[in-house]
């Protein structure tokens, strides 16, 4: 048998004026175990609606063993395809039986109630995912776990080819997630059915699978077998992330992980930074700032500025200055201790005026003091100073050893780097 | 055939005795199959026994005395046909509303859910106000029911149209609801207008179907309803087996094979047909097409297959009860029927509901 169970021709699918699935070609063979995975919202559930035919492909077309998926009638479609949704919600109070013998509403006629073949299936589909003692149960009642349980009988009731599970097994405790992957490759393995299964715990999916398809942004970017598809570099772009796959010295299992070491480090850095900013453009930065775990001081503020709000609210030392009026020398002497105390500079994307140069200065003292300061790059545009004072004396800092950043995850680099260099 | 699907599946215990003889089957553990669907069993045997029994008890009373009439006399003969007549409209109107009740709270998967809640009600009686002020012949009577249908399937277009703004594709439960309530009392306000402009002849009429009454329409109309209303509840028998599809959701019920759209669509036509047929017999009685479902739900549990006959013969036989009420309790006056069955009706189905809470809608 090398018919393909699941073929995607250059499948492009979405909704109303929202391209989701932009041209994914694949094919699954007959018998294999696919995991599909992918960063949220990159179509994983798109391409499963468009596979059963729920989403009509703006272009390309899809196949289920060999046949356009939209010209198989329903009934016919789900007895080749059974899909597994992320959560089945039932507003009445059915029973598990009930709710399981929906699985074969499409092989009961329209006169007929099910026959004691159909009870047959249903039986085996509830002792094979280990629901039948909850037959009688009403479906609201169970837990997540059971309940999932019951959904993926429902869907073997239909006695598919396929099965498609929508992350069913995402919120599942390890317990049930174990059962829920042993079953399922239990039908793999005896049953030779075909399994698609979008997930998000790659280590798991690593184990069982026998090949990977990784998708990003509506694109299938790769497929392959486990190891092929797990590189780290690749899964860190994928998922915006620093990843990194290590094989289990045992078992063999490829395992996926974030970097540990960097999630510890920022319990605490013992560094302090001390944020020049105004007008909202230092809440950005205090926050990426504190999740780094940076000390953060700010000032000097005017009080009803909301960066000072955002500073109050995060608990970041500041120091502020009345409302409309200059920066008074006790401000100023607060300010320039806490500059001191501080490792770094930094001066956010602030427009500079006559009433915040004062601010400037302070950072030039500090740069001088031997202190590295960081200048947002693109002054001469936020300068409402006359005579362009502030462009000026940015240049001079510039010139004296200060440095220009752009994006803030630049920045966040710039402070990593420097502090390795310099502990 | 019917009852076979009616009742619960039987085959749980049959095959236990054929299971001995046959090819190994998969093996049944017995101490789960046995109690639950023979308690609902018996349930349903009873109440199919005890439905005679009301109905047979309505027909001893009436404006004239309680008992049956004197049958040697022409008036005895003539009262009785009345009695009946009487029960007839009761059972199509009660049965027509239920079953439309069942359809759309399946179909919506919302308690709430029902012929009034959609709109489908306000324009069907809005259609059949404008007929019955426009004139009053006999062709009247029978474009009665046509006239309702028309309005109220162009009813729910708009609500349909109005709720899919916005959305795409399916509009969600809540914007058809909603835009369901809106179009239900504008459609009530243009009622009100006309009748506040309406001539005392057209009034009186308009003002006595509105108030819901089971006075015997004409037998053509009364045929006309019946046909209607029988072709109704077959096609929703018919769809019943895929409206439990349906209750897990649209996506879920195509997955399973359904055609869920067109499921969808014939349901709506089915209960929207049976809704403005009972508005056009016998006006605007409220209450019976939101609570009979439930209740009947939580006796029976939510298998519409047996929900939607069990709901017509329930929901036939509390309106035929509940007619029977007002016609006696103030003779020779009569209290609109729709005033008995939430004042007598409610705190019965009250108590029903909280004994049964489980098995009833628990969201």
């Amino acid at each position: 048998m090398n018919e393909n169970a699941l073929t995607f021709s250059n499948v492009s699918a979405g909704y109303k004026e929202r391209v989701v699935l932009d041209g994914v070609s694949f094919a699954i063979a007959e018998g294999e175990f696919v995991s599909l995975i992918g960063p949220n919202g990159c179509g994983k559930s798109t391409l499963l609606k468009t596979a059963a035919a729920l989403l009509k492909p703006l272009s390309g077309s899809v196949a289920l063993f060999g046949q356009d998926v939209r010209h198989l009638k329903p009934a016919v479609r789900a007895s080749l395809l059974g899909v597994v949704p992320q959560k089945i919600e039932s507003p009445m109070a059915f029973t598990v039986s009930q709710i399981v013998m929906n699985g074969r509403i499409s092989s009961i006629g329209p006169w007929g109630s099910p026959s004691s073949l159909d009870h047959d299936i249903v039986e085996r589909s509830m002792i094979y995912t280990d629901v039948s003692g909850l037959r009688e149960r009403f479906f609201t009642e169970l837990s997540g776990g059971e309940q999932q349980r019951v959904a993926l009988a429902m869907v073997l009731a239909q006695e598919p080819k396929i099965i498609m599970l929508d992350e069913s097994i995402a919120h599942l405790d390890i317990n049930h997630r174990q059962e829920v992957l042993q079953i399922l490759m239990n039908l793999n393995r005896e049953k030779r059915m075909t399994i698609l299964l979008v997930s998000h715990d790659l280590t798991l999916s690593a184990g069982i699978s026998d090949r990977f398809l990784l998708m990003d942004k509506g694109s299938l970017i790769k497929a392959g077998t486990p190891a092929e598809v797990l590189q780290a570099d690749l899964l860190s772009r994928v998922y915006n992330c620093e990843l990194r796959v290590q094989q289990d010295p045992y078992t063999g299992y490829l395992q996926v992980s974030g970097a540990q070491d960097t999630l510890r480090r920022r319990r605490k850095l013992g560094k302090t930074v001390h944020v020049i900013a105004g007008g909202g453009s230092g809440l950005e930065l205090y926050r990426r700032l504190l999740i780094e775990g940076y000390e953060v001081t700010t000032g000097v503020l005017n009080r009803l500025d909301s960066d000072a709000e955002a500073a109050r609210a995060l608990n970041i030392r500041a120091v502020l200055e009345q409302p409309f009026s200059p920066v008074g020398s006790d401000a100023i002497s607060e300010a320039s201790t806490m500059i001191d105390a501080a490792d770094y500079v930094i001066l956010s994307s602030v427009p500079f005026g006559s009433g915040n140069l004062v601010n400037l200065r302070l950072a030039e003292g500090a740069l001088n003091s031997g202190k590295t300061v960081l200048l947002a790059a693109d002054i001469a545009g936020r300068d409402y100073t006359e005579g362009k004072a502030a462009l000026a004396l940015s240049k001079r800092m510039l010139s004296a050893g200060a440095v220009n950043w752009q994006t803030i995850p630049e920045l966040m680099s710039m402070l990593q780097q420097h502090h390795t260099l310099n502990p | 055939m019917l009852l076979s699907r009616v009742l619960p599946p039987l085959q749980v215990w049959k095959t236990e005795a054929m299971k001995q003889s046959s090819t190994p089957r998969v093996c049944r553990d017995n101490s789960f199959t046995s109690k639950q669907p023979q308690k609902a069993r018996l349930r349903i045997v009873l109440f199919l026994l005890v439905i005679p029994l009301l109905l047979a008890l309505s027909l001893l009373f009436g404006p004239s005395g309680i008992g049956l009439p004197d049958m040697n006399s022409p008036a005895g003969g003539a009262i009785l046909s009345l009695r009946y007549s009487r029960l007839l409209m009761g059972m199509m109107t009660g049965a027509a509303l239920s079953a439309s009740g069942v359809v759309f709270q399946a179909l919506l998967r919302n308690p709430l859910a029902e012929p009034y809640v959609l709109g489908v009600s306000g324009g069907a009686g809005l259609g059949a106000t404008i007929s019955i002020l426009a004139g009053s012949s006999v062709i009247l009577s029978l474009s009665l029911p046509v006239v309702a249908f028309v309005s109220a399937v162009l009813t729910l277009m708009v609500v349909y149209g109005i709720a899919r703004q916005g959305s795409s594709g399916q509009p969600s439960v809540y914007s058809l609801i909603l835009s369901g309530v809106i179009v239900s009392s504008i459609c009530s306000s243009i009622i009100m207008f006309m009748v506040s402009t309406a001539s005392v002849e057209g009034l009186h009429n308009v003002i006595w179907w509105m108030l819901g009454s089971l006075q015997p329409v004409s037998t053509g109309q009364q045929l006309l309803s019946l046909g209607l209303i029988v072709s109704a509840l077959f096609g929703i028998w018919l769809l019943s087996p895929r409206l439990n599809a349906l209750a897990l959701g649209r996506e879920m019920a195509h997955y399973q094979g359904v055609h869920a759209d067109l499921i969808i669509v014939s349901g709506l036509l089915c209960a929207t047909l049976l809704a403005a047929t009972a508005v056009s017999l016998s006006g605007m009685i409220g209450f019976v097409g939101l609570i009979v479902p439930h209740v009947m739900r939580a006796l029976f549990g939510p298998d519409n297959r047996r929900l939607v006959p069990l709901s017509a013969l329930g929901g036939g036989t509390f309106l035929v009860l509940c007619d029977a009420v007002a016609r006696t309790l103030m003779a020779p006056v009569e209290i609109p029927v729709g005033v008995v069955t939430a004042l007598a009706g409610g705190p019965f189905f009250l108590i029903i509901l909280q004994r049964r809470m489980k098995q009833a809608w628990i969201a």
